[in-house]
């Protein structure tokens, strides 16, 4: 009797807090990985890197329009079959831990969207270009490269347009995705900022591969490795593991694409990283 | 039959939301402070131990070995907190659901304060460190008169005014020690613990208010222990570049 009551409280509780407002907005059906990375106007380079990442196995999200919230979807079926699209998109949003529940998703082209409304900033390449402040730029990157609870498996990263910061990115410690956004809240010249870092999940199988990940690369490339952090960045997620960061030569980048392909378990490598050779590694 | 299937997968979750309530600790017994020695014998070593300035009455150890820090861990096992009774005090009285409730309560504490930055899991693994807590020093009270009694209060009033508490993270494999501390901070002066739902009874504020006051020097130790070094401090500075900026240009 008691259980059965307790049973329907927590039913009814859940209930509760499961509901959400329905809602429609128009986005771009993008990949995780692009939607993470490449933050700024729908190009036919940003189309590309939807579709080829899509057919690499990395998994398709929405990006809404109007402010560039990426949003983790409930049903990935609804939504893959137009990647590098546009869409009207009908659901639940969830702003704070990014997903939407979805209802309905039908194509748009871009001349839907009407003059003067918000969901052409997305659309508009000039709003990327202009009202850049080098100082306030560098202040944001700044506070974020400081935080303490940056790993090799965690990655955040930004872009700012004017007064508006988006965060993005990738971590397991939810303290990140907090603290980034308070840190870069409470500068000087921040308006607003949209929050795109995904918590991931800590499942033991990607855990096993993150613990293997590292220490192979640490083995074959320890300069990148230091103290409290490394130059190369290991995400993995479901399985898939995406490098990123800065190498000094393309040996190097190849070496540890290699060395990651090589790991038990991993389904696929996205090798982001960057070559840099003029950066000093040290030792 | 969809609605069925439904309905068994929402039992199902709400069982799991309820048992995930209460989780287990530990059901020994309590141990007993050995007379006369300065620590409890529950960390694994006390020898690297020293006195920390910036957090007053504790000692501790933060291993700098580059490749077996605190840094080097991302999660954490949280085992079950084990109670040390004060060296004079009677083994006998102290009330099995007391030292459990105590025990969990401390758990939640370290929990809430602990996981935002650790993440909880379940499994040992290269990355995961087992976080080993006591509470050292627990005496207990006179019998508690059966007119001021109701269906939770204990027998006996259990005393933490002079408790401290010892912990350590330890490689969740190889259970070498990466980071120690003992906190002789009398945070719980007066409290005293008389229900097994001591947490929810305002009476007992000062025991609750104890042991989120331990939990949060728990959480200011570990991060003090990630501030940056200067050398960290300019290779993140030189090579933290954002991807997104660069890409929309």
């Amino acid at each position: 009797m008691r259980a059965s009551f307790l049973l329907t409280i927590v039913l009814l509780l859940n209930g509760a807090l499961s509901a959400g407002e329905v809602s429609s907005f128009r986005a771009y059906v993008d990949s995780d990985l692009c939607a993470r990375l490449i933050l700024g106007p729908i190009t036919p380079s940003r189309v590309e890197c939807s579709q080829s990442t899509i057919k690499d196995g990395s998994q398709p999200v929405l990006v809404q329009l109007r402010n560039n919230l990426v949003l983790a979807v409930n049903k990935q079926k609804m939504i893959r079959p137009f990647v590098g699209q546009l869409a009207e998109v009908t659901g639940e949003i969830k702003v704070q831990n990014g997903t939407a529940k979805l209802q309905s998703v039908n194509p748009i082209t871009a001349d839907s969207v009407p003059q003067g409304d918000s969901a052409r900033k997305l659309l508009d390449v000039r709003a990327y270009r202009t009202d850049r402040s080098a100082e306030l730029h560098e202040k944001i990157r700044h506070e974020l490269a400081m935080m303490p609870y940056i790993s090799e498996f965690d990655f955040i990263s930004f872009s700012q347009m004017g007064a508006e910061v988006i965060l993005t990115g990738w971590t397991i410690r939810s303290t990140n995705r907090s603290t980034a956004y308070n840190v870069v809240k409470d500068i000087p010249g921040v308006e607003t900022v949209i929050n795109n870092i995904e918590v991931l999940p800590l499942g033991s199988f990607d855990m096993q591969i993150r613990g293997a990940a590292r220490a192979a690369l640490q083995r074959n490339l320890s300069r990148y490795f230091w103290g409290s952090g490394s130059d190369i960045k290991i995400v993995v997620k479901n399985g898939q593991i995406i490098l990123l960061g800065t190498v000094t030569s393309k040996a190097d980048s190849d070496l540890a694409f290699i060395q990651c392909n090589s790991i038990s378990g991993a389904f696929k490598v996205f090798n982001m990283l960057r070559v840099h050779s003029s950066q000093n590694k040290g030792a | 039959m969809r609605t069925k299937k439904n309905g068994l997968s929402c039992l199902a979750a709400a069982l799991m939301t309820v048992s995930s309530c209460s989780r287990p600790v530990s059901q020994d017994s309590a141990r007993k402070m050995p007379a006369g020695n300065q620590f409890s014998g529950f960390l694994s070593t006390y020898a690297n131990l020293k006195p920390n300035p910036a957090f007053e009455n504790t000692a501790s150890f933060v291993s700098q070995d580059p490749t077996k820090n605190l840094h080097k861990y991302v999660a954490v096992i949280v085992e079950p907190p084990v109670i040390y009774l004060a060296t004079d005090a009677d083994e006998k009285s102290l009330p099995d659901r007391g030292r459990i409730a105590l025990a969990e309560y401390f758990r939640h504490s370290i929990d809430e304060a602990v996981e935002d930055a650790f993440p909880i899991v379940q499994s040992s693994g290269p990355l995961v460190l087992r976080l080993r807590s006591a509470i050292v020093g627990v005496d207990v009270g006179p019998a508690i008169p059966t007119d001021q009694k109701d269906g939770r209060s204990l027998d006996r009033p259990i005393n933490i005014g002079k408790v401290g508490v010892e912990i350590e993270f330890v490689d969740s494999e190889s259970g070498e020690q990466i980071a120690a501390a003992v906190d002789r901070q009398n945070l719980g002066e007066g409290a005293m613990v008389g229900s097994a739902n001591f947490s929810r009874e305002e009476k007992f504020r000062a025991a609750t208010e104890a042991f989120d006051g331990w939990g949060k020097r728990l959480r200011n130790f570990l991060d003090s222990a990630h501030e940056l070094s200067k050398d960290d401090i300019a290779r993140a500075e030189a090579t933290n570049f954002p991807y997104a900026s660069e890409t929309s240009k």
